[in-house]
């Protein structure tokens, strides 16, 4: 082996364990039994990184694979990144210490758009060229995928492979591809293998598009330049989750992660239709574990890691139509085993007295709801459906059962926003301090509101809204800081600036590739980390690439705007969103379509799929 | 009864910290279904604890833990148990089992053996020779967890002795460091001293420091093993 992390270097960083691996059930294959390895690489550290659920999922289900080596890598911290280029150390995978040069692919998961920086400083320190028309036959083949992947164009540049939708199927399918083509002896070369792939279902290949602009500088159409890229790539779904693998044997770290626990998915997609929620639009249909399944995955989960906690996880836990009775299950089965059972943010109409009871039986976990936001209008322009009554009967159950302090989440700079909806969020929070002392004759209940500002996202209803822009967002944030100055109660708010960046990235098109490249250069990097992110280094890389900023986050979309994102597809309907949004401006609410009518966004007509819901054991 | 062993922190996890490898083990505790005991109270620990805690970096053949349980399992099995629930860089290699009132682990480790090997080729055969005939050495190690405050111990009170010999490029240091009640001192902090002390320019930041043994003294002060004679060994 060329230069390895070396005592020195390792003694000379914050947390080497994210570097060193051998975790308890990690796979680490013989050369021998590899035909094709796949890096699977989350950008953003390692705490970060081994949190992330589908990864756990595909590095299981891949390394199931006969010939296939799923391995980890994450971006390096700033300290260790220092030291790798000080002593030309390419970055590694952690089973097999592989520099991402000598993988077959790299898998990159895009989850939030201020890691794309990272995705180049990656590829970069791998030895891998960063555009992919510079990768040559020995390069690896860049994959990327994830929620982000519903507007991949600002990444054109850089990634061979996009996989859109559902990976547990279609990365099994590539996987073969490959070993077909690399057994017939990589005929075709690369584009060999572009040219193979591409006839998969849910596989863009971006460098098989072009793109036209109007003068205007909105996008006039994006057409396929090769015979088999689809018009339209619409997403992969897996049309009943209770048919495929869900890992039992996760990685188990050394070192304490963001999500230290049992990750069990119960449900994936949600038909709320919140609309600001850019996973609640790409992950349809609701598709449910069946109780037995979850309550069967628990068991061995909790037997092949030795974790004391089951976080059950999903877009809307509460919305899970058996979480009653498999939360009591769970709850009797593990209490002997020092077994915990937690539930992330819920909402706060499904959150009932008996779940509250329930989860608190074991262990007091923290309490998080999400109103989204402070007034019944802006909650009806989100249809987020629910009201104050709903939080005040969600809190008085947490008080009643035991709870001391809530968490809040908001967000500012929605659509139709006055200052006197900001306010309300500090009226709402105080409600519910006011609601503790009646509950239980006491002071001192302890609220955190979190606000975050809002970014508009591809395939909402909200992707035609202009965002904020910095001086608004300002202006809010400190409007509710002042309103917010009341005992007990903490206020978390961000950066204005990186929601900024993020809305440039959720809704751009290719011409970013060289402000994000130019960014990159400039040493930008882990832009989701406030210490880290410079918003002058993208004013300046944004500029030196010819393009505005307020164009692509500030500014109001037409109805008949064509978006550069459109030919890759969660198979949501334009004209849904379109109707989605006329409703916003009227406060008018839409229903979940779960258990009442068709709203008519299409996907389950167009991707023949259906609702899974196990309620009363029926679907 | 106490289930007690003596595990390893190889090379390939050696950066993990105390607490990390406090972790893994009570993991792998509940992995191997072991009946652990653990403490009354709203929210319920693991009783089960470590002789001595191991710095950042050190690779150790030589660790125990010492497990509670509610009933009584037979060591054997308990041992392969738990080898089979750890991570590839914890081994188990002996293991007994004692009363619930044996003295802990903790409370009897004296002394350990530490090797470190350092790229370092001049002859250090003085600076050792009057390292060991220097009575005192005082050396100012900074205080865990406090910033800009500094501990004084007398590092020839835990190391009395050291023994050095040149193996290729390589120094490589033996000696012996006491462990008290109060604490014991890092392998790392005598390299430190020997700089300060004798203006060497040891390469502290590339020392593979391995402890070698942890032992217990008997009445007399002699050195004993930690578990039993007659511990089962894997």
């Amino acid at each position: 082996m060329e230069k390895e992390l070396t005592i020195d270097i390792l003694s000379s960083v914050q947390k080497p364990a994210r570097y060193t691996g051998g975790e308890y059930a990690s796979i680490v294959k013989k050369p021998e039994e590899i035909e094709v390895t796949i890096a699977l690489a989350f950008p953003d550290v390692y705490e970060v990184g081994m949190s992330y659920l589908g990864f756990k999922i595909l590095y299981h289900l891949l390394n199931k694979e006969a010939g296939v080596a799923a391995e980890r890598v994450y971006a390096p911290w700033i300290d260790m990144e220092a030291k790798m280029r000080e002593h030309k150390i390419p970055l590694r995978t952690l089973e097999t210490e592989k520099a991402l040069s000598e993988c077959d692919f790299i898998g990159f998961t895009l989850q939030y758009e201020l890691t794309y920086s990272n995705i180049l400083n990656m590829l970069d320190l791998g030895g891998v060229p960063l555009l992919a028309a510079e990768r040559d036959d020995e390069a690896p083949f860049v994959l990327v995928g994830g929620p982000c992947i519903f507007n991949p164009e600002p990444l054109a540049d850089f990634f061979d492979i996009g996989i859109i939708g559902d990976g547990e199927e279609i990365m099994v399918e590539l996987m073969n591809c490959y070993k077909t083509w690399k057994k017939a002896g990589k005929p075709g070369g690369r584009q060999g293998f572009l040219q193979d792939a591409v006839k998969l279902k849910g596989i863009y290949v971006p460098s098989y598009y072009s793109v036209k602009y109007n003068e205007d500088w909105t996008v006039n159409a994006v057409e396929p330049l090769y015979k088999d890229a689809p018009a339209i790539v619409e997403k992969r779904v897996v049309k009943d989750i209770n048919t495929v693998d869900f890992p039992t044997d996760p990685i188990v770290p050394f070192s304490e992660i963001v999500h230290d626990r049992i990750m069990l998915e119960v449900f994936r997609g949600c038909s709320r239709g919140c609309r600001f929620c850019h996973a609640g639009m790409v992950y349809r249909p609701v598709r449910e574990r069946r109780p037995e399944v979850v309550k069967e995955l628990a068991r061995k989960l909790v037997d092949n890691t030795g974790y004391n906690e089951i976080s059950m996880v999903s877009l809307s836990t509460a919305d899970y139509s058996c979480l009653g009775p498999v939360v009591h299950d769970l709850i009797s089965e593990f209490k002997d085993e020092k077994v915990s059972v937690s539930l992330p943010s819920l909402r706060i109409d499904s959150f009932s007295v008996d779940i509250a009871k329930e989860v608190q039986q074991v262990r007091k976990s923290g309490l998080t709801f999400a109103p989204e936001a402070g007034s019944q209008k802006m909650r009806d322009v989100i249809n987020k459906g629910v009201t104050e009554a709903d939080l005040m009967s969600a809190t008085k159950a947490a008080f009643e059962s035991g709870w001391k302090a809530v968490k809040l989440y908001f967000m500012i700079g929605l659509p139709q926003e006055k200052d006197e909806d900001i306010l309300a969020i500090a009226d709402l929070a105080k409600k519910v301090q006011n609601n503790y002392f009646e509950v239980t004759g006491k002071r001192g209940c302890k609220v955190t509101v979190s606000v975050s500002s809002f970014v508009p996202k591809p395939y909402t209803a909200f992707q035609w809204f202009g965002q904020n822009d910095i001086e608004t967002l300002h202006h809010k944030q400190y409007l509710l800081k002042d309103a917010l100055k009341v005992k007990n109660i903490t206020y978390q708010y961000h950066d204005a600036k990186t929601s900024v960046i993020e809305a440039v990235f959720a809704r751009g098109d290719r011409r970013l590739g060289k402000a994000l490249l130019a960014a990159w250069r400039k040493g930008a990097r882990f832009d989701g980390w406030t210490d880290c992110f410079s918003y002058d280094i993208w004013q300046e890389a944004m500029a030196e690439a010819g393009l505005d900023i307020d164009f692509y986050a500030a500014r109001e979309r037409g109805e008949n705007e064509a978006f550069p994102w459109e030919h890759v597809q969660p198979a949501v309907a334009r004209r849904f969103l379109w109707h989605e949004w006329q409703k916003a401006q009227k406060q008018q609410l839409t229903h979940d379509c779960r258990r009442d009518s068709c709203t008519g966004c299409g996907v389950c007509p167009k991707l023949g799929v259906d609702i899974i819901d196990w309620k009363d054991g029926a679907q | 009864m106490k289930l007690r062993m003596q595990i390893t922190k190889d090379r390939n996890i050696r950066f993990i910290s105390h607490l990390e490898y406090i972790r893994t083990i009570e993991r792998a505790i509940r992995r191997a279904k072991l009946p652990a005991a653990y403490s009354e109270g709203f929210n319920p620990h693991m009783k089960f604890s470590l002789a001595s805690a191991l710095g950042v970096g050190v690779v150790s053949y030589t660790e125990f833990v010492e497990i509670e349980l509610m009933e009584p399992m037979e060591v054997a099995v308990a041992a392969k148990a738990l080898s089979r629930a750890l991570p590839r860089g914890i081994r188990v290699l002996a293991a007994d089992a004692v009363e619930n009132n044996h003295p802990a682990l903790m409370a009897e480790a004296a002394g350990a053996v530490y090797r470190v090997t350092l790229p370092y080729t001049e002859d250090l055969g003085e600076v050792v020779e009057r390292y060991n005939a220097t009575p005192s050495i005082i050396f100012a190690k900074a205080a865990p967890k406090k910033k800009n405050k500094v501990k004084e111990i007398d590092v020839k009170f835990y190391i009395p002795e050291l023994k050095v010999q040149q193996v290729e490029e390589h120094t490589v240091f033996n000696f012996d460091c006491k462990i008290t009640p109060t604490g014991s001192m890092k392998a790392v902090d005598l390299l430190n001293t020997l700089n300060e002390q004798y203006a060497l320019n040891l390469p502290v930041e590339k020392a593979d420091i391995e402890r070698l043994e942890l032992y217990k003294r008997g009445k007399a002060g002699q050195k004993q093993i930690m578990l039993m004679k007659d511990a089962f060994h894997l």
